[in-house]
This record gives C-alpha cells, structure tokens and sequence, in this order.
C-alpha cells in the first residue's frame, strides 16, 4: 500500500533520465561539482517532489522541443513570492526536455546566508546569480535558468501578474559572450501561487529579506496561510533566440535584445492565459495583465 | 643551486625540503627551533625574518632562491599585532634582501584565505579577484597584507622572479595546522544549516607544487587547490569524523568570547565553514603543469582520526 503510494506520489525518475543526468555533471571523485550540485541529492529531490509538479500545479508542457540540446540559458517570466516556477521549470526541464537536464538557476545573492535551504537548494545545483558563475557554467556545458526580473518580478503583487518587469540586461551580454541560445519561457499559473495584495517593507528591511508578501491568506493563517494555492501550471518553451554580436556593445544595442526576449515572452504569456479558460474570471479583478479577446495573428482563446 | 627556506620547523617546509634535498643544496630559517628529533639537511638559523642577522644568512650562503613558507598562520596562538610584525614586516625584509642579495626566484606560500568567505562569493575564484578577507576578518589582514607586499614585489622588482602560490586547505597526515587538527575530531562542530563546498589540498600535492613554483620560470599569483570540493560535513565524514550542528547564534559569541583567550577556534575563520570560498587553480595547472595526485577522497582518508600520528624518525 506504501509502496504503491510512493510509486504515485514519488515514482523514481526514468533509467534513461538518471543516465544522462550523470554524464552531463562534471563531478569529482566524491561525487560534487565545483558549485555543490550532487547528482544523487538532485535526483532524491526531484522524484520525491514529483507529485508537486504532476499532482499538485498539474503542469503541462508545450514547445519542450524548442530547448536546444547543448548549453543554453531559459529565461521565464517571474512571480509568485517563493520560486516555485523555477522548481517547475527545473522539473520540466528533467522530465520533458531531450536530452534531459539539471538547469542551475541563478538565485538572489542573500540566499547563501539562509541556513538548510540554500545547502538543499546548492546540492539539486542552484548558484548565486553571479556572472562569473554563469559563464564557467555555461563553458562546461550547463543549462542555465535566469529570471531577469530579479526579486522586482517575484515579489509582485498580484495586480501586476504577468506584466514582465524591468528586465536586467547582463544574461544578454553573457549570451553573446558564450554563443549561447536563449529560450523564452512562459510560466501560467505560477504568479497567482501566493497571490500577493501588499508588501510589508519595513518588515522586510528588518529581516533582512527582499520582501514580504501579505496575501489573504498569510498572515492572517499563519503556516496554513503559507501553503501555495494549487494552481495548474503551464509552461511554454519559445522559439531559441541566438543573439550575434559585440558583448562590449552598448548598453542601448544590448537593451534591444533584451526588449526582443521580454517582448516575445509577454506575447507567449498573454497566448498562455487566453489558452486557459479557467483563468478568464481574473479580468474581473482589477489589474493585471488584461486578456485580448483575440490575439493577433490569429491565435484564439483555447477551450471555448 | 642554494635554496633558502623559510618556515622550516613546520611539517609542510620539512616534505618541501625532502623533495628538494637531492637537487639543490639548503638553509633553513624559522622563528622557531627545530622540532626535538629531526634534523635539516643543510645549515639551520633559529631567526626572526625582521632582525639584522637574517641579512647575515643572506651574505652568508648568498642563495639563488628563497622559499618563503614561514608564514605565522591566522589560527596560530599568537596576536594579531605579532603576526603582522612576522608576516608583513619580515617578508618585507625579505624582499628587500632579496633584492640586496642578488636572489633570482623568490617563491611565497600564502593562503586563499585572502579572497574572504563571503555568501556573495562565485565558484571559481580566480587570481585577480577582489580580496574581501581584511573587510571581514581584520583579524587576518596580515595575510592580505603580505600578499599585497609579495604582488607589489612582482612588478616593482622585476629581476626577482617572484611566484605568489594561495593555496586551499592544506590537510595531511603529519600536518599540526588547524584544518588537519580539525578534521582528526571525533565529533568536528559545523553551523547548523550551512555546509558550505570546500578544497583540500593534499600535503605531499602542496609540497611538490611550492617545488613546481621553484623551478618552474613563470612568475605570478597563483591558487593551488587538489581535486574538486566537497561539502564540510561530507569532508568529514570522508575524514572518519562526525558533524555536530551548532546554531550560528549560538557558535559565534561563544566561539567568540573564547577565541579572545585564544581558545578553542579562532572566530574569525568560522565564516570559512559557513560560506564557500572556492577557488580556480587552473592557471597554475596550465604554467606549471601542476595535476595533483590525491583525489579528494584520499586526501580526507588520509587526514582522519584512523590514522595514527607518527613521530618523525630521528
């Protein structure tokens, strides 16, 4: 009964996916890389969180085909206070894409002082969002998963979900430094997991954190208001885009690249929701990304 | 040729010289007498590096190379001010000698411990980075500031070829430095919810990369570190050892008020066992050659709490 349980909830990751996550990390002899990813620790991790990803946001995906199969760098949209989508994104990209993948996510730069998650977060391979991590990354032939939104795009409030924030313009120029592709990503579901209605700065500064989110949940609910809503997810790879040019370029050539990606990413996101009719009574709540009710080109609303 | 080496009552000078004492004829210096029971091969000067008669080693023996390994290390019993007298001012002395003394290859054993330990820290620090050790810990700004006195030295006295070597952890058998003491604990105390990544290099790999330096010809500053990183608490156990989680609030002031009496754990080095500091040594495998031979796993073995501490033969 357990072990049916657990084949349910924690079904061991496929042979096949174990195999090639274990080729493509380059470890020691005990088994670690450079940046603390293990193997082993990632993979316990991923297959007992599984449910999460199938049972709980029920993610579906869309455009797996588009990640290209060497090093490249996603880039989704960002939200939802605690980094659930980049969890979801890690986790599509070992179950969905071909060849397999661990991304290592850039994280914010206090979280290496956050005592148990960040050594779980180091372990499964997630680094400090430092260009230097990024680029020997990117050499050694990794995945990288950046949010340029930055904590701007995670602590929105819910009246500006899925509205792309000020994107930063370093992952352009690492991009054109390395020859590496960017694929657009967009997240559905993942900005409305803690729907945020305020932010408690002074608190923040006090503790020292980016942010803290109010929600009518938390914290009125206290832990029980802690507890992500189970949104069903969708997560859209794009067309990879593959930037040439100088890395010294100007700050405004290098923002023109970054406005494509950005602008790209908001056209899968608006398709994204207009695809979900579920979502559709959001444009009663104020703010917010407003849905077309049909989107250039064509592209209508789905499930209607 | 004639090969001065400073440090030489420490473990790690005394692997050095029985690398080097087929090849070149030595000298050795430290500010502490010989350990009872062993013997140099070649003449041995009980000196600080700062007083008058080092200049008469100098004159003496008129070396064609200087080996600095005599570094007063950070969590030695010994006061801030003290070391910094023997590190920044002795090796100032040194250079200066050097200088005077027509020597060819100046070689300095430092420590990485001058890029800091810090949660902002990338993976893979190289040579030129920012070292952020004398903002946190002005407890060991003597190391920053000898490093500083050893790259000055670089391009202010370009007929020195002077080597900067910033090694990682050095552990061994026979080494006494606090690293290797630590990881020979029953029970080695880690901050609760930190393990940081952290390298090891081994003894017997670090001796023969200050040779490598020796008698190689680049000059510069270079990191040295042995095979990959582990987490502190898989190093331990890889040591033989068990990891007990004490709460960084608690660790720090307690550590704290007891490292004032120089006990116990220098508070200063605690940021190492919470934050990673891993360096990038690839530039000193590619000019040198440098491939270590211990991986990381032996390295630990070989540190552990079974190994049993052996006397050095008389």
């Amino acid at each position: 009964m357990l072990a049916r349980l657990q084949d349910v909830l924690a079904p061991p990751l496929p042979a096949r996916v174990r195999e090639r996550l274990r080729e493509d990390a380059h470890v020691n002899s005990a088994g670690f890389d450079l940046w603390g990813l293990n193997i082993e620790t990632a993979e316990q991790v991923l297959a007992a969180s599984r449910w999460l990803y199938e049972l709980y946001f029920r993610v579906e995906v869309r455009g797996a085909h588009h990640v290209p199969p060497g090093p490249c760098m996603l880039v989704p949209n960002h939200g939802g206070q605690l980094p659930f989508d980049g969890f979801l994104v890690a986790m599509a990209a070992v179950l969905e894409v071909d060849p397999p993948r661990v991304v290592r996510g850039m994280v914010e730069r206090w979280f290496p002082s956050l005592p148990f998650i960040s050594t779980l977060f180091t372990r499964c391979g997630q680094v400090v969002g430092d260009p230097h991590n990024c680029i020997a990354l990117l050499e050694r032939g990794q995945s990288i998963l950046v949010f340029p939104e930055g904590v701007g795009g995670s602590g929105k409030t819910y009246w500006k979900r899925y509205t792309l924030q000020r994107f930063g313009t370093g992952f352009v120029r690492i991009a054109l430094q390395t020859r590496c592709p960017i694929v657009p990503v967009a997240l559905v579901g993942t900005e409305e997991i803690y729907p945020s209605i305020a932010k408690l700065d002074r608190l923040a500064r006090v503790l020292g954190v980016p942010y803290v989110p109010v929600t009518p949940f938390f914290p009125a609910l206290g832990l029980l208001g802690a507890l992500p809503l189970p949104v069903k997810v969708d997560i859209q790879f794009g067309e990879p885009f593959l930037f040439e040019g100088d890395p010294d370029a100007p700050e405004g050539e290098v923002a023109a690249m970054v406005d494509v990606v950005k602008q790209r990413i908001q056209s899968m996101l608006d398709a994204g929701i207009a695809r979900r009719p579920d979502l559709r009574w959001l444009n009663r709540l104020p703010g917010g990304r407003r849905l077309p009710l049909q989107l250039p080109g064509g592209a209508g609303r789905g499930g209607s | 040729m004639t090969v001065l080496v400073t440090g030489v009552s420490g473990q790690l000078a005394h692997l050095v010289c029985e690398m080097l004492r087929d090849r070149h004829e030595l000298v050795g210096a430290d500010v502490r007498p010989l350990p009872a029971g062993r013997s140099f091969p070649g003449e041995f000067h009980c000196v600080r590096y700062t007083q008058r008669r080092m200049a008469e080693v100098f004159r003496r023996h008129r070396p064609r190379a200087l080996v600095h390994l005599g570094r007063l290390r950070g969590s030695e019993v010994s006061s801030t001010s003290f070391r910094f007298t023997q590190n920044v001012l002795g090796t100032r002395n040194l250079i200066d000698l050097c200088i005077r003394y027509g020597v060819k290859r100046f070689v300095v054993l430092g420590t990485f411990h001058v890029y800091g330990a810090h949660q902002h820290n990338h993976v893979g620090i190289r040579e030129d980075a920012p070292l952020r050790a004398s903002l946190t810990f002005p407890q060991i700004a003597d190391a920053v500031e000898l490093d500083h006195a050893v790259t000055g030295a670089l391009w202010r006295h370009r007929e020195l070829e002077t080597v900067l070597l910033r090694p990682c952890h050095i552990v061994g058998p026979s080494l006494n430095n606090l690293t290797s003491r630590l990881f020979r604990l029953r029970a080695v105390p880690t901050l609760l919810g930190y393990d940081p990544m952290l390298q090891f290099v081994h003894e017997r790999d670090c001796a023969r990369a200050i040779c490598l330096a020796l008698h190689g010809d680049r000059v510069g500053v270079y990191n040295v570190a042995g095979e990959g990183a582990v987490p502190y608490t898989y190093a331990i156990r890889l040591a033989g050892g068990r990891p007990v989680p004490v709460p960084h609030f608690l660790a720090y002031p307690v550590v704290g008020s007891l490292s004032r009496w120089r006990l116990l754990f220098p508070k200063h080095l605690m940021d190492y066992f919470r934050y990673p500091t891993v360096v990038d040594d690839s530039l000193f495998r590619a000019d040198f050659g440098y491939a270590p031979q211990f991986t990381i796993v032996e390295t630990l073995a070989s540190v552990g709490r079974q190994q049993v501490r052996r006397k050095e033969p008389a």
